[in-house]
């Protein structure tokens, strides 16, 4: 079970939103490359279609395989008031023979995306991890060296915390006041909902980098 | 005696007077009343007078040497010790608060009782001590005690208060730092034109990162033409490459692309002989006569090593299930299923709504129980067998639990092989069972076998005899008993007298399927409650079963 976030910063103001996750998460940041093969699975091997994520850590010197389904997202009156997207997730470290084994499996390839970006994991009130990143996709099969980004001018960001049934609430609280931190360069939604740009991001970049500048950590 | 005095003191007199506490503080009020001093004095006075009592009577009876009167003196003893049990009660109840009451010294703690003891700290401890206690009093340490309590407390109100206020202020800070940052103008717009381009590319990208809109290729551009990328260069061989797109209709390549041809009893025996080719290995190790076990394979090309057959590369593998049996067929398994599915892309339309029928049934058995049918056509028949293809259909069922108990079924059949000979009877009953299996697919597998060549029949003959891997699944399904009984038995003689009679190009589902029904015999004994059982799913099978009746005697060799 994983919280999450998303929204979406105009290319811009990157580096600014950079320098404020720095302060505020006391990390080191993680460059991220990412190649996420998305599978789908054919009618006749189940009831219905089922999707997993098989992704691709390029940025090690060997790259490491991940294998992610995520699963329906919590519904109702009580899933309405928290601000964060509840939802069910599993993620297991694979070898680089998953592809083949869901292929043999009968799975599919239905789309492939190439992130390329940075993340921060920390902790504030509960682990999570923000990623921002620019979303890639391949104009011939799997070459993710050809990647074009979906929207040159904006990039995602995503904010992700694992949940348990037991503490989802506070999870999801934690995440919430973080994501108040973030308020003056972009605004967070849960993913489907669309934010649109924050007006004060243009004026709080340019203090970020301004103040940023001068004191290197 | 102690009651009554303990009833006139009670008459509440004040605690001890502070003149006792000048060096020491007073005790608290509360421990005080608990303790009832005044009780406890009197108690104690009084067993000192009792004590003294009986210290002089024992004095004055060693002085006259007279007899002591035991009894009484033994009750002064008890009579004292009484009373002391009593003062001690009334002391354990408050002496928690600042004594150490041992029930009991032994030797065990005789020694440490003087550490536990001692109020006085371990000399370190003391210097920690009186140095923290410094730093923290070293404005009060005049005052008494109670007061240097409140000055702490009134200490720790303010840094508490302190640190609120800090957080508060930093909080408004940032706020109206990243706010009102510009000064003057109040929150910047963004013009609309520019919101909306903003809004349809965040749609955009929203779309594409949560459901792939936007990211899907169209089929034809979904060929591998770059180089592949490291990291999947060695995950996707290119073989795989067109193995994996939605848009395609399924079709797996395995080396065989030529195959891919509209269907036709040519294709299909090409495409049965590339196949066979491939298969052949698991053909290598075909059981003999029945006797033998399968593990026991070397004797089986041999047979077979003279029969015309279709290719030479039948022999390029020759005992593949020997070196591996289990390893390999999961693996060759696989592979035919692809190959499998390639034929039966290319079958008619009647004979894959057929197997779609078998497959719903949700088991190797009705496929089984056709291939069986179609082999022992072809032995009968010596006939070719178009039915190939269809036992690629099945094939493709068997495939995938036939991997999972192959090793079951390999053990099965061997001792199947041994009681083959005994379950002709038995057979009989079932093979009316398995006529019940017959169904167009069947009919039409008859007749393709009038078509193909006997030297593919062969070949695929004795391709079908080493596949093991059916039995078990067989017998999971319960019919498979009533299929192997009769047709197992007619086609493990014939196959293995004929030869080369009609081997021909039979898949490698034939291969499997006769293994199948060898492994029967070994199970009937044993298994005959399943087979009774297994017959009543076979019920439902189609219905050209009085064709075959009446086909297998015409065919009778």
């Amino acid at each position: 079970m994983e919280c999450v976030v998303q929204g979406i910063i105009e290319t811009k103001h990157v580096e600014a939103l950079e320098i404020l996750l720095q302060g505020l998460c006391g990390v080191h940041r993680d460059s991220l490359r990412i190649h996420e093969l998305c599978l789908k699975s054919v009618p006749n091997l189940g009831l219905v279609s089922s999707e997993v994520r098989l992704l691709c850590d390029l940025e090690q010197p060997e790259p490491t395989w991940t294998v992610r389904h995520i699963g329906g997202a919590m519904r109702g009156a009580g899933a309405e008031q928290i601000s964060v997207l509840v939802r069910t997730m599993a993620e297991s470290k694979v070898s680089k023979n998953a592809l083949r084994l869901f292929y043999a499996l009968g799975y599919k390839l239905d789309h492939e995306l190439l992130r390329v970006g940075f993340a921060f994991q920390f902790n504030s009130g509960a682990p999570m991890t923000v990623t921002v990143s620019s979303v890639n996709k391949m104009l011939k099969l799997h070459a993710t060296d050809e990647a074009v980004p979906v929207t040159p001018g904006i990039q995602l960001v995503e904010v992700t915390a694992p949940a348990s049934s037991e503490n989802y609430t506070e999870v999801a609280a934690a995440m919430k006041s973080f994501c108040e931190y973030l308020a003056p360069l972009l605004h967070l939604s849960k993913p489907g909902v669309s934010t649109g740009v924050v007006p004060t991001a243009a004026a709080a970049a340019a203090s970020l980098m301004s103040d940023g500048g001068g004191t290197t950590l | 005696m102690a009651a009554t005095e303990g009833a006139v003191v009670a008459g509440g007199q004040d605690p001890q007077p502070p003149p006792q506490a000048r060096a020491v503080e007073p005790l608290n009020p509360a421990v005080q009343q608990q303790l009832n001093l005044e009780l406890i004095k009197t108690r104690a006075i009084s067993l000192y007078k009792a004590i003294t009592r009986i210290l002089e009577e024992l004095g004055g009876l060693a002085r006259t040497n007279a007899v002591p009167r035991w009894q009484y003196i033994l009750g002064q003893f008890s009579m004292v010790n009484l009373e002391l049990y009593n003062i001690v009660e009334e002391i354990k109840n408050v002496s928690k608060a600042f004594v150490v009451h041992p029930k009991n010294v032994n030797a065990e703690n005789a020694t440490i009782l003087p550490v536990m003891l001692s109020s006085k700290l371990l000399p370190e401890m003391e210097m920690d001590d009186n140095a923290k206690s410094e730093q923290l009093l070293h404005g009060m340490q005049n005052l008494p005690v109670p007061a240097q309590i409140e000055k702490l407390k009134s200490r720790i109100d303010m840094i508490g208060a302190a640190c609120e206020s800090a957080e508060k202020i930093i909080a408004d800070a940032r706020k109206s730092y990243f706010g009102t940052r510009q000064g003057p103008s109040l929150l910047p717009t963004i013009d609309k034109v520019q919101a909306a381009k903003i809004q349809e590319q965040e749609n955009l990208l929203r779309s594409a990162v949560n459901h792939g809109e936007g990211l899907r290729m169209p089929g034809d551009q979904r060929q591998v033409t770059s180089s592949l990328p490291l990291h999947l260069a060695d995950v996707l061989a290119v073989n795989d490459g067109t193995q994996s797109f939605s848009d395609s209709s399924g079709m797996y390549q395995k080396n065989t692309p030529p195959l891919m041809s509209t269907p036709n009893n040519n294709n299909q025996s090409t495409l049965l002989q590339a196949s066979g080719a491939q298969l052949i290995g698991r053909a290598a190790a075909s059981p003999s006569t029945g006797s033998t076990s399968f593990d026991n394979t070397t004797a089986s090309p041999m047979q077979y090593a003279n029969s015309p057959r279709s290719g030479a590369n039948i022999m390029n593998t020759p005992s593949p299930q020997q070196q591996s049996h289990q390893q390999q067929q999961p693996q060759q398994l696989q592979q035919h299923q692809h190959q499998q599915r390639q034929k039966m892309m290319q079958l008619p339309p009647h004979q894959q709504q057929l197997l779609a029928q078998q497959q719903l049934r949700q088991s190797s058995m009705p496929g089984l129980g056709q291939n069986q049918l179609s082999q022992l056509h072809d032995m009968q028949n010596q006939t070719q067998p178009k039915f190939q293809s269809m036992h690629g259909q099945h094939h493709v069922q068997f495939s995938q639990p036939l991997t999972a108990h192959q090793l079951q079924g390999r053990q099965l059949t061997s001792a199947a092989m041994h009681m083959g000979t005994n379950q002709l009877s038995q057979g009989n009953q079932l093979n009316r069972q398995l006529n019940q299996f017959s169904s167009a697919a069947n009919t039409a597998l008859f007749n393709a076998a009038q078509t193909t060549p006997t030297s593919q029949m062969i070949t695929n003959m004795s391709a079908m005899m080493p596949s093991q891997s059916i039995l078990p699944r067989m017998q999971q399904f319960g019919m498979s008993g009533g299929n192997r009984s009769l047709p197992a038995q007619n086609l493990s003689d014939q196959m293995f007298n004929m030869g080369a009679a009609s081997a021909g190009g039979m898949m490698p589902i034939q291969q499997q399927q006769q293994h199948g029904t060898q492994g029967a015999f070994g199970n009937m004994p044993q298994g005959a409650q399943n087979l009774q059982s297994g017959i009543v799913p076979m019920q439902n099978a189609q219905q050209n079963h009085p064709n075959f009746q009446q086909q297998r005697p015409q065919n009778q060799q």
